[in-house]
């Protein structure tokens, strides 16, 4: 467990340009190139913000601001969660030729969406003004949920990666996981909306009380509910713990797996 | 230093391997598989700055022994310890991007390896000067010739500073010149006190650099010893070889 991060540290730059190189490479060739990063967001959001108001009965004066300030860390986290499946199976090549902390790679994916997320966030700040909703304080929670959520997200991609090189079903698994799981999360609706069963149901959904803090803090301007952050962390904790786990007892194998 | 104390490597041979869930369940394919023994008991002490060539046949298990070496696969029984930074000259130009400059590629290349930005950051200039590639250094690498592309690969190999140094096969590549270049700093490095093993079927090139030679056959260390004698013997091996066929 020690050494997993003693050499995460010492290979510190090797993610660092993973990062860099995925950023850049991302929508390389493409006519709008890096503007895709704010597009495709935004894109979603038209859809969704148009859709759904027709679909089911929301009282919120800003639907699509309610909707946009939730949707961007659940794409952090289903995209992450996609692209890492397959990260060591897809870089063969170093696997099979190259010692290096084999973590980096799904971690690199992990903060790439960290990245982009953040980028995103500048779309928000313009969003909240055209629609003249004020920033408060709480904003300054939004690094802990943002910490939180980066937790989780990198304990799943350190699992899903592993595991996919030994059951390659995963990436087609994860497509319809992460469907049903979008579902089962807040973010098209307010979570009040649901009967108290449910609502109770879906608090131990590890994406549900960060989707409500992030929309506490940032759309309503409140505090999070620290009741259901200290689950989040608790589970997020849990998440990454057994991420390092499985990808410790998994990696001696990976280059002759693949 | 390198210490490999009973070391044996089995690989799983699969005749049609189930990679998928259902097959794996249904088990559609038959997971039948023999094993084939790669390296078997092998014991072998490694010196500080010792230089070692490996001989041996295809499938002798050369480059199964340096891929334990360097923790790319592990042991199936047996023990490998290694002390100081093992670099492997394995593969030249991992994660290379053809889209990207030569300088932005030294940068990814040689964090795959582990240094630290601050260390490139030191080295660019004597790794751009051992490439010599001034001229190209800015432009994207797709724009190579095959040849620079080595060239850009090993200059920051070299500039790695192991105290390990695993290398295969690699002085195949460039033209005469950059290959006198690079036996020049293998024999540099030696005289660092850099542990040294080297893979190579081009005797001349092991009789020059090495102290001492591993003659692997299928998986078995069959002699060890002075350059010159197990290299000669080695090679009168593979003749008679040749005259059985």
């Amino acid at each position: 467990m020690k050494r997993f991060f003693v050499e995460l540290y010492a290979y510190r730059e090797m993610l660092k340009s993973l990062v860099r190189k995925d950023l850049k490479t991302r929508y390389k060739g493409s006519f709008l190139g890096f503007l895709w990063t704010f597009i495709n967001p935004l894109m979603q959001l038209a859809i969704y913000a148009l859709i759904f108001p027709y679909l089911m009965r929301v009282d919120e004066k800003n639907y699509a601001m309610f909707l946009f300030v939730a949707l961007l860390p659940w794409l952090f986290f289903s995209t992450s969660l996609q692209t890492s499946t397959d990260c060591i199976v897809e870089n063969y090549n170093l696997v099979k030729k190259i010692y290096f902390p084999r973590q980096v790679l799904p971690l690199s994916v992990a903060t790439g969406g960290l990245v982009n997320y953040i980028y995103g966030l500048v779309i928000v700040l313009i969003g909240l003004i055209v629609a003249g909703i004020p920033l408060t304080w709480n904003i300054l929670f939004l690094p802990l949920l943002l910490l939180i959520l980066y937790m989780t997200v990198s304990g799943f991609c350190l699992m899903f990666s592993a595991m996919n090189v030994y059951i390659r079903d995963l990436e087609h698994i994860d497509n319809i996981v992460t469907m049903a799981w979008f579902y089962a999360t807040p973010i098209v609706y307010p979570l009040t909306m649901l009967p108290d069963w449910l609502q109770k149901i879906l608090l131990l959904n590890p994406m549900t009380p960060l989707v409500q803090g992030f929309r506490n803090v940032i759309y309503y301007g409140m505090a999070p509910h620290w009741g259901e952050i200290g689950i989040a962390a608790i589970e997020a904790v849990v998440i990454f713990t057994l991420g390092v786990l499985i990808f410790n007892k998994l990696e001696p194998g990976f280059a002759e797996e693949i | 230093m390198i210490d490999v104390i009973g070391v044996s490597k089995k690989f799983k041979r699969y005749h049609d391997k189930a990679t998928t869930l259902k097959e794996r369940l249904l088990m559609l394919r038959s997971s039948k598989s023999d094993t084939f023994l790669a390296l078997e008991n092998i014991n072998l002490h490694i010196d500080q700055g010792e230089t070692v060539g490996l001989i041996g046949h295809n499938g002798s298990g050369k480059s199964t022994l340096l891929k334990l070496i360097t923790k790319i696969i592990y042991p199936t029984e047996g023990k490998i310890t290694t002390k100081g930074r093992v670099s492997s000259l394995l593969e030249l130009g991992a994660g290379f991007h053809p889209d990207f400059t030569g300088r932005e590629n030294i940068y990814i290349n040689a964090s795959i390896f582990g240094l630290s930005k601050k260390e490139i950051d030191k080295k660019l200039d004597s790794i751009i000067a051992f490439s010599e590639l001034e001229g190209f250094i800015d432009s994207p690498i797709r724009t190579y010739s095959s040849g620079m592309y080595i060239r850009l690969a090993f200059a920051v190999a070299v500039h790695v500073e192991p105290q390990i140094l695993l290398m295969d096969e690699i002085l195949a590549v460039g033209d005469a010149n950059f290959q006198k270049k690079c036996i020049n700093k293998i024999k540099e490095f030696k005289k660092q006190g850099i542990t040294i093993v080297f893979v190579s079927h081009n005797m001349e090139d092991v009789y020059q650099i090495c102290d001492r030679v591993v003659w692997l056959d299928h998986g078995h260390i069959k002699a060890i010893g002075n350059t010159k004698e197990i290299g000669e013997q080695y090679l009168a091996a593979m003749a008679q070889n040749e005259g059985d066929n």
